[in-house]
């Protein structure tokens, strides 16, 4: 008797366990880089990248419908390789720009080769802004609605998929 | 003679102790801060662009005199849980803390009920 209750309790103990890692494995534990999703985007303020005497002031409430920040960089290859599509989407929403860990005179002439997609670029020398709404790598894209939520935001560069998501999502 | 050597190095002992608790404090927090574009390495670690960014801001926060509670609240509230080494006891992380105690007390009942039946047969 007292071997049959040893036994069904390392039956149920294994079971148990068994049950425990399978969803441990099976659960996602990485990093979320949606977790600010639906969130209020926390207070930034930019200071333009070409006249540090203007300052805009984030997230606007009640302002615009949409609009949209981007945090970029001229030294960021896959910042070069979105350009197009932020130029595309400049004449559907105001686009806000981060501009990160750069130096001006080669993110204007990054601008004035590629075109500029922004409302107003803002500077972000130490990279404080960018963790300020919880970016971690650049290009990072956050839509924001009128009552200051980040209702989307992709990591990595724009493609033609995730531009029609964005337009989908401002319609 | 004593008495002005154990003054001056009074004067020079008190202010250095916050300073070594204050930057004790702040490798403690970088120990337990992982950095998220590196392979499990800690912020403490690590010399990527933004392990360097992130010990700038708490390093400015803990200048700023804000609790460790705070300083993590601010970091999971950006970057979720994963960012600690060491989670939060929370809905989804109890049976994480719980377990080993549950194990402790286990192995504890198990040696102790051993240990009197080994008594009692001697």
């Amino acid at each position: 008797m007292k071997k049959q209750f040893k036994i069904s309790l390392l039956v149920f103990v294994t079971v148990i366990f068994s049950v425990i890692f399978y969803y441990s494995l099976k659960a996602n534990n990485k990093n979320n880089p949606n977790i600010m999703l639906n969130k209020p985007l926390p207070v930034i303020e930019l200071t333009s990248l070409v006249n540090t005497n203007l300052k805009q002031e984030l997230p606007l409430i009640n302002r615009d419908k949409y609009y949209l920040i981007n945090i970029w960089s001229s030294w960021c290859v896959p910042c070069r390789e979105e350009h197009p599509i932020l130029m595309k989407l400049k004449d559907k929403i105001k686009i806000y720009g981060i501009n990160y860990k750069d130096k001006e005179t080669n993110a204007t002439s990054f601008l004035n080769e590629l075109g500029n997609p922004f409302y107003f670029t803002g500077s972000d020398k130490n990279g404080s802004v960018s963790i300020e709404i919880g970016a971690y790598g650049i290009p990072e894209t956050y839509v924001v609605n009128s009552q200051g939520l980040i209702i989307f935001k992709h990591v990595g560069p724009l493609n033609k998929k995730i531009y029609l998501r964005i337009s989908e999502i401002i319609k | 003679m004593r008495n002005i050597f154990l003054i001056i190095l009074f004067v020079f002992l008190i202010p250095t102790q916050p300073a070594m608790a204050s930057a004790e404090r702040e490798i403690n927090i970088y120990k337990n801060i992982r950095c998220l574009v590196c392979q499990g390495q800690s912020l403490n670690d690590s010399n990527s662009d933004f392990a360097i960014d992130l010990k700038k801001v708490i390093k400015k926060k803990i200048i700023n005199k804000e609790s460790d509670r705070e300083i993590y609240k601010y970091l999971t509230e950006r970057y979720g849980d994963w960012i600690l080494f060491a989670p939060p006891l929370k809905k989804n992380t109890l049976l994480l803390w719980a377990l080993p105690l549950l194990f402790a007390l286990i192995g504890g009942i198990f040696i102790l009920r051993k240990g009197l039946i080994f008594d009692q047969k001697q």
